[in-house]
């Protein structure tokens, strides 16, 4: 497969993504069902997350820049600009969307918990929205 | 209205001017191999500035590269 460099790269993202914050939910859910969260279990599993987030894009980045050879050095063209500002420009009515829930009407329904909770699933949603935008434009095409 | 696209012949002007690749093409005009790949198969339109970059490299007008044809 003929991939550019950044779709690599947003694939790798993407990944690290899924795997580590669609684990750090999966496990909040679970402890959640058992009896509840504490502050520092919540603290402890984010951090967690973020350890495996990091392995995951810093292993894969030295992989994909090794395995690419000059294509890593190139900086970026006129093409993966105009598809890096479709990803940022549709992620970000995502975080609105996020944001708005998140304060301004959590605050009347939820407890404190759910509203970080809340707000990290706007930030990783918004994240994961911008990478599946810019692997489909790289895949599909995308004309600026 | 009939739908309209943006084709080219790249493919072509590369074959005719000795069989020059893609990443010597876009080393030419500012951008990557697979963006010049992109360009021929009709999945990115580039900016008017790469269009004429492109019709500079290979020594013709810029109506020979693009067409603005029926889909």
């Amino acid at each position: 497969m003929n991939m550019a460099y950044r779709e690599k790269i947003a694939w790798l993202e993407l990944a690290g993504q899924v795997v580590a914050y669609g684990g750090f939910f999966a496990a909040v859910i679970v402890a959640e069902r058992m009896g509840g969260v504490s502050l520092l279990l919540f603290i402890g599993l984010f951090a967690a997350a973020s350890v495996i987030r990091m392995l995951i894009e810093g292993v894969g980045r030295f992989v994909i820049a090794a395995r690419s050879g000059a294509d890593a050095r190139v900086p970026a063209d006129e093409r993966d600009r105009a598809i890096a500002r479709r990803g940022a420009a549709i992620a970000y009515y995502v975080l609105m969307a996020g944001m708005i829930l998140v304060g301004l009407v959590m605050p009347f329904t939820a407890s404190g918990m759910k509203i970080v909770s809340a707000a990290l699933l706007g930030l990783v949603l918004a994240e994961l929205v911008r990478c599946s935008i810019i692997v489909s434009s790289y895949r599909r095409g995308w004309h600026g | 209205m009939a739908e309209r696209r943006l084709t080219n012949h790249i493919r072509t002007l590369r074959f005719h001017a000795g069989e020059m690749t893609q990443a010597e093409l876009g080393e030419r005009i500012g951008v990557t191999r697979q963006t010049v790949a992109a360009i021929e198969q009709g999945k990115y339109s580039p900016t008017l500035e790469t269009a004429f970059r492109i019709a500079d490299v290979f020594e013709v007008t810029l109506d020979k590269v693009f067409r603005w044809s029926e889909g």
